[in-house]
């Protein structure tokens, strides 16, 4: 060590400022031009490379980000049908074919059916209500934002504001736009600086605006980054005109995601499997653009279509983990669960190597009747988790294990198990409670699904089982109460509909 | 073995129709396979984690150090702060 730092001291500090970032080293970087701009703090290649190692520590690519914060999504005004027709709303799920029903595919929290991969935008989905929306957590571990201006984007700004003893880096406030947006390789990585790492949409958008106009608009990249920022600040429509015009001057990959995830925000799915396939012409078999379009099936809950299109990136590109894993799971919950046991053990080939692969791995194990394999999955998942919300679902699977081989003691302790590690497990609160209907202890059992009802509106299963047991002791009122709910969330139940139809008779001759 | 036939008489219910009262049974939730996370999710958590971490160490090093004025006003205010993110 001693022997590198002497070499380090001999060496030019500018190069090995360089040499830092292009080992991806940024930290190191950054405080090596922090030396040399006190030395001369008009030094312009050490600004610029401390501006570029700053945004690479916070980078995170702008097509896969995706957040909506709740005041998006309730008072949405951008959006053009407010009950729009079957099959061409991502807010319905539920209208596409060739999906499992609700009572075979679980949904997540935000009440869409699960899907086999999430990515930052999957998460959000369309909670129906203001409460549900406050309620569903976006990563699980804190709360969604208010608007995605205060989100996360924004605290990890002031985070990296706080580690910095003495203030921010640029004082942009002070800063001479003009100045910068006409020196063009300066003002991109300023750009890049401001947009990623101080997430100040507005100064970036500021910059932009006055570098697009110093290259007489004859700069694509410009135009592509006014466009994000009008994402950012919800000014989608000026957004697409932005993304439009980049694409005319030159087709590239990124534009044509950007301009999808505006049609996306604009809940035209259609539109955007359009823009896709034009940019499928242009570049044929770019993976990310059929996968996009595969995101968009799968949102439409268009599952048949979704699967053909995996299939097709899977045909460019087969070691594609989305593709594979939405696969996957869309063979377990269609049945096959050897099929998705295939897939999921080409994963673990590849070497994802996660506490989700081997919770799956252990029910597709199960399922597909292999039996020796399926506890030492779980137990290799429960050693790889290290969230208390993945620790909760793996007992939860466990707890169906024992289910279906008939031991309840032990799916009783898998589901207490849940409740510990995440008290907000509707599924568990709702099992447990049928196995205390089974023990005969109505009043626990009912608690539970009350629980449950509470926890996840959107979950037909304890409305329904509260519903019946309600009918069972004669609480009809509460019965008919909790059964149209169920009929709501899940139209086709038709053990529910039934009850609904009986009640009704009941009331009605009264 | 004529008498045991006349003894045991097959009776065919003529009229009526025959009854079974339909059991409603409570149904449980269905397993559930987990979604694997995309590499960005999984670098916006670790960010998080990291830059939470931070704001922690700095705030344990602000609170060891001595407390003049200045310190406590910085203290409440990320406190304030936090309390803020929290509610957001």
């Amino acid at each position: 060590m001693p022997c590198q730092a002497r070499l380090l001291e001999t060496m030019d500090p500018l190069f090995v400022a360089l040499n830092l970032f292009r080992r991806r080293k940024f930290e190191e970087c950054v405080d090596v031009c922090t030396e040399l701009l006190q030395k001369n703090p008009y030094d312009q290649s050490a600004w610029h490379l401390k501006m570029r190692a700053l945004t690479e520590q916070v980078y995170v690519d702008e097509v896969e980000v995706d957040e909506e914060g709740i005041a998006e999504m309730m008072m949405d005004d951008n959006v053009i049908a407010s009950v729009s027709r079957p099959g061409t709303s991502l807010k319905t799920p539920g209208t596409g074919q060739g999906a499992p029903s609700a009572g075979v595919r679980p949904m997540s929290q935000s009440g869409r059916p699960l899907s086999g991969f999430v990515r930052p935008g999957t998460q959000s989905g369309r909670p129906g209500t203001m409460e549900q929306a406050i309620r569903t957590p976006r990563t699980a571990h804190t709360a969604r934002p208010v608007t995605s201006a205060s989100g996360r984007f924004v605290r990890l700004g002031t985070a990296s504001m706080l580690s910095t003893p003495d203030g921010p880096f640029i004082n942009l406030a002070r800063l001479n736009f003009a100045k910068y947006a006409a020196k063009p390789n300066l003002a991109k990585a300023l750009f890049e600086y401001i947009f990623h790492h101080e997430n100040d949409v507005r100064n970036a958008l500021e910059l932009a605006s006055l570098a697009t106009q110093a290259c007489q608009f004859k700069d694509w990249w410009w135009k592509v980054q006014l466009g994000k920022c009008y994402y950012r600040l919800g000014l989608y429509r000026d957004a697409e005109k932005q993304f439009k015009s980049a694409l005319v001057q030159q087709p590239m990959v990124d534009t044509y995601l950007y301009l999808c995830k505006v049609y996306v925000r604009l809940d035209q799915p259609l539109t955007a499997v359009e823009v896709f396939q034009q940019g499928l012409e242009k570049f044929p078999g770019e993976t990310t653009l059929q996968t996009g379009i595969a995101r968009v099936y799968e949102a439409m809950n268009d599952m048949s279509n979704a699967v053909k299109c995996y299939k097709d990136v899977l045909k460019h590109d087969s070691t594609h983990i989305e593709a594979l894993a939405c696969i996957a799971s869309h063979h377990f919950y269609t049945d096959q669960p050897e099929i998705a046991l295939r897939y999921y053990r080409r994963l673990l080939q590849m070497g994802v190597y996660s506490a989700e692969l081997f919770n799956n791995l252990g029910l597709c194990c199960f399922y597909a009747q292999q039996y020796d394999m399926t506890l030492q999955s779980f137990e290799r998942a429960l050693s790889l988790s290290d969230n208390d919300l993945i620790t909760a679902d793996i007992w939860y699977n466990i707890g169906q294990v024992a289910m279906g081989i008939g031991d309840t003691g032990l799916a009783q302790q898998c589901f207490r198990l849940v409740l510990s590690a995440n008290n907000d497990h509707a599924e568990g609160y709702n099992n447990l409670g049928v196995l205390e209907l089974r023990k005969g202890h109505v009043d626990q059992a009912r608690a539970f699904f009350q629980a449950a009802q509470g926890l996840a509106p959107h979950m037909f299963e304890a409305h329904y089982n509260f519903g019946a047991l309600a009918d069972q002791v004669g609480d009809l009122q509460s019965s008919y109460n909790a059964i149209k709910k169920s009929v709501e969330a899940y139209p086709d139940h038709a053990d529910s509909k039934d009850l609904l139809m009986q009640l009704k008779k009941h009331f009605s001759v009264l | 073995m004529q008498s045991d036939k006349t003894l045991f008489k097959e009776v065919l219910p003529k009229e009526g129709l025959l009854y079974e009262e339909d059991q409603l049974s409570v149904i449980l939730c269905k397993p559930k396979i987990l979604p694997l996370k995309s590499v960005t999710l999984e670098k916006l958590e670790k960010m998080q984690k990291d830059a939470q971490n931070k704001v922690k160490e700095q705030e344990m090093e602000s609170l060891g150090q001595s407390e003049s004025d200045e310190q406590k006003m910085n203290d409440v205010i990320q406190n304030s702060n936090e309390r803020f993110e929290g509610i957001s």
